[in-house]
């Protein structure tokens, strides 16, 4: 892509374990800080930061202007990377993967399309990347060009949820539990549920688990939160403080909470287990960073599965949507396609800009000349005619020209193009990264609706 | 032998030799578990119809009742064993203690035979508490061996699952929780027969004077059987002893209870016969002193051993 490239950078539930992944997540209420790190590289010219149990991953395109590097976005990543996770620890660089230029965009697009997911097709990837853009437009992170990608990815994965069958089924992270639970207990219908947090996940969870079960408590800090979760499934409701208490009811827990810390540790499982007279309990945790100390697994007759120990599982389970992906990867290829045509345009969107500037000024001059003379005359309401004129004449005559540019730049020709019109009108030497991300000229805004009039990829 | 033991004989082991393959192949390639259950019970049920009838034409030809001889109590536990199971299969929901009950009747109908057969001139004894006797060892046993199938097969599920190794072989055995329970009920069911032919053994043993170093482990092993498994199911009620705890208290329990027969089965035929009648809590035997029998003894002209 002729414009800076888009990078990559983070890592996933494909490439490390969850004990580095909670090492890197961030929090929703620390997402600003985050976004401002980033954006004051000097390199770094937009970015938008996801955050989820399977992935963190940082995208960013270059500053206009640095003449940023791939290498030297990437570095600038990890750099913020680093800062979270401190001085004193390291991320082993075989967990980090980076994507840049087109592979960076595909990639984009194949997470938001869930084709990155553990669960292949589940839905909640793409709120959840909705809701790492919202973040960054609203802290401005996000300009033009890394924008319009991540608005090209919504488009590819609602293509992919209603032309393929990749999200047909019932497999998430919620279901391969029940499926493990009742590996445990054989059915539910004499167990309780007990939700620790009350999240989109745990929500996700109860609509699976609850179906069987006996009962389902919702255990949350914020307690009518808690009731509200609890109200939709018949169950009750009570704040964290009386967790351990709830231990003693559960058979099933399903931790998903925000917390960076253990929320249940050994010696409250411990406690537990001796008043529940060994009774099996089964944690499930879904969250990242995790809730249950892993080490409670060792305990007799507890067993403590985090996102990771699911994958198996789920693998198995999604094995009749795989024939799907196909479809969903073509539907990917064709949008990038599409992204590919719109960013290459987007190289000769300064010539477009300065070619069209060049001739309102012309006309614009002549027409003041003339009004300032001859014409001189002519009411206000002719005059503003008059000028209207000029501006229908610019758009018209510059329509052409506009068109077969951004099919040159399409074909490989622009370049050539750009020289060649920047020599033969005395334009000013385009910058390769101009216009900037925020751009939002009279000028751009035509050329974009020049570009759209043929063959504009569509967003949202 | 006669033909019809033969034919009974061969019959029966095809039985159970189908029924551990059918059981085998689901847990090796974990397909049609419904089909393969169904198939695996009616081979079973098979087998133990054979199995009884094989049984039942053996003391006829014999003229010894069931319940006087080692040979027949070690048959009549594996055959009593596959009549347990089927009865209850469905309400423990472990159809896979398939593939232990049929291999282990199967083995035990060989080891029956293999062990030599009951004198001829058995059923001297005179004593009403040893059928009591031997039919509540028996019974016992066989709950035991149902209780123990179902705690390996939980150590091997709690194993993969502290492993986290939840797919093949994990998704084809029971549920945890289920084996637990079963576990639970046989050993409950079995209990009561144990403490009933604790006390007839007790009392018989009270009667007659202590044979050598095998009468006396046999009963180290008959009561310490007796204690584990009284443990296991005391702490699990008062101290919630139960899943990996109380199946290693299963499988030791009847350990000890295999031992005891084991005891018997292996003594040298040279020794002289035990005085002691019914000091074990699982095994018995008569011999035409209307003592215990000398197990290595070569087959009786009749050579039929259940």
């Amino acid at each position: 892509m002729s414009r800076g490239p888009i990078v990559v950078v983070g890592l996933s539930h494909k490439s490390a374990p969850v004990e580095v992944r909670e090492k890197l997540a961030v929090p929703a209420e620390e997402l600003p800080q985050v976004l401002r790190a980033l954006t004051h590289d000097p390199y770094v010219g937009e970015a938008m930061f996801l955050s989820t149990c399977n992935r963190v991953e940082a995208y960013v395109s270059p500053r206009a202007g640095s003449g940023a590097t791939p290498e030297q976005l990437a570095h600038a990543v990890r750099k913020v990377f680093e800062a979270r996770v401190g001085v004193n620890a390291k991320i082993d660089p075989g967990h980090l993967y980076e994507r840049e230029g087109e592979e960076a965009v595909r990639h984009i697009f194949r997470v938001a399309a869930s084709l990155d997911s553990m669960v292949l097709g589940e839905p909640q990837i793409l709120g959840q990347v909705k809701d790492a853009f919202d973040a960054a437009t609203e802290h401005q992170a996000l300009g033009h060009f890394l924008g319009r990608c991540v608005h090209r990815a919504f488009t590819v994965a609602k293509r992919v949820r209603t032309e393929t069958q990749l999200g047909a089924g019932t497999v998430s992270i919620s279901s391969v539990a029940v499926d493990l639970a009742k590996r445990i207990f054989g059915d539910l219908t004499d167990h309780v549920v007990l939700l620790v947090g009350a999240g989109e996940m745990a929500e996700a969870a109860a609509k699976s688990l609850g179906k069987g079960a006996k009962a389902i408590r919702v255990c949350n800090r914020s307690l009518p939160r808690a009731a509200e979760l609890a109200a939709q499934f018949g169950g009750a409701a009570s704040t964290l403080d009386t967790l351990e208490q709830e231990l003693l009811l559960a058979d099933v827990v399903v931790t998903s909470t925000g917390s960076s810390t253990f929320v249940i540790t050994k010696e409250m499982v411990k406690r537990a287990m001796k008043a529940r007279k060994g009774r099996t309990l089964f944690f499930v945790d879904i969250s990242v960073p995790r809730n249950v100390d892993p080490q409670i697994h060792e305990i007799d007759n507890v067993y403590v599965f985090n996102v990771d120990d699911l994958e198996g599982q789920v693998r198995d389970a999604m094995k009749a949507r795989t024939s799907e992906v196909a479809a969903a990867e073509q539907i990917v290829t064709t949008e990038l396609a599409e992204f590919r045509i719109w960013a290459r345009g987007l190289a000769v969107a300064p010539t477009v800009v300065a070619l069209r500037a060049r001739t309102r000024a012309v006309l614009t001059t002549e027409l003041e000349l003339t009004l300032g003379s001859r014409l001189r005359h002519l009411p206000e309401g002719d005059r503003a005619a008059l000028t209207q004129m000029i501006e229908s004449a610019t758009n018209k005559l510059m329509h052409t020209p506009t068109t077969r540019l951004k099919q040159a730049s399409v074909e490989e020709d622009g370049p050539d193009m750009v020289r060649a019109l920047t020599h033969l009108f005395d334009l000013p030497e385009p910058h390769e990264e101009a216009p900037n991300d925020t751009a939002s000229g009279k000028d751009v805004g035509q050329a974009a609706q020049d570009d759209s009039d043929d063959k504009a990829p569509q967003t949202h | 032998m006669n033909i019809a033991e033969g034919i009974l004989l061969v019959l029966t082991s095809l039985s159970y030799l189908a029924a551990t393959l059918v059981y085998f192949a689901f847990l090796l390639n974990g397909r049609g578990a419904s089909t393969v259950n169904r198939v695996g019970a009616r081979l079973l049920a098979l087998g133990a119809s054979l199995h009884a009838a094989h049984i039942c034409v053996a003391s006829l030809y014999l003229h010894i009742c069931p319940v006087e001889g080692i040979h027949f109590p070690v048959s009549v536990v594996a055959m009593l064993m596959c009549v347990v199971f089927l009865a209850l299969r469905k309400r423990v929901r472990a159809d896979v203690l398939g593939a232990f009950v049929a291999p282990f009747a199967l083995t035990a109908l060989f080891a029956s035979r293999m062990s030599g057969g009951p004198s001829a001139d058995t059923g001297h004894v005179r004593n009403v508490l040893l059928p009591l006797h031997v039919f509540v060892n028996v019974g016992g046993l066989a709950m035991f061996g149902l209780a123990f199938s179902a705690a390996s097969l939980y150590l091997v599920q709690e194993r993969l699952l502290k492993r986290k190794r939840v797919e093949g072989l994990f998704q084809r055995l029971p549920p945890l929780d289920a084996l637990d329970r079963a576990e639970h009920r046989f050993l409950l069911g079995g209990f009561p027969l144990l403490t009933v032919g604790i006390l007839t053994g007790t009392a018989w043993a009270r009667k007659v004077e202590m044979g050598g170093t095998a009468d006396v482990l046999r009963f180290g092993f008959g009561y310490a059987a007796w204690i584990l498994i009284a443990s296991v199911l005391v702490l699990r009620a008062a101290a919630g002893w139960r899943g990996r705890r109380a199946a290693y208290g299963t499988i030791a329990g009847f350990g000890f209870a295999m031992l005891a027969m084991l005891v018997y089965l292996v003594r040298s035929p040279a020794a002289p016969p035990s005085p002691v009648v019914m000091s074990t809590v699982i095994t018995t035997g008569t011999n035409s002193q209307g003592l215990e029998g000398p197990l290595m003894q070569p087959p009786s002209a009749g050579g039929i051993v259940p």
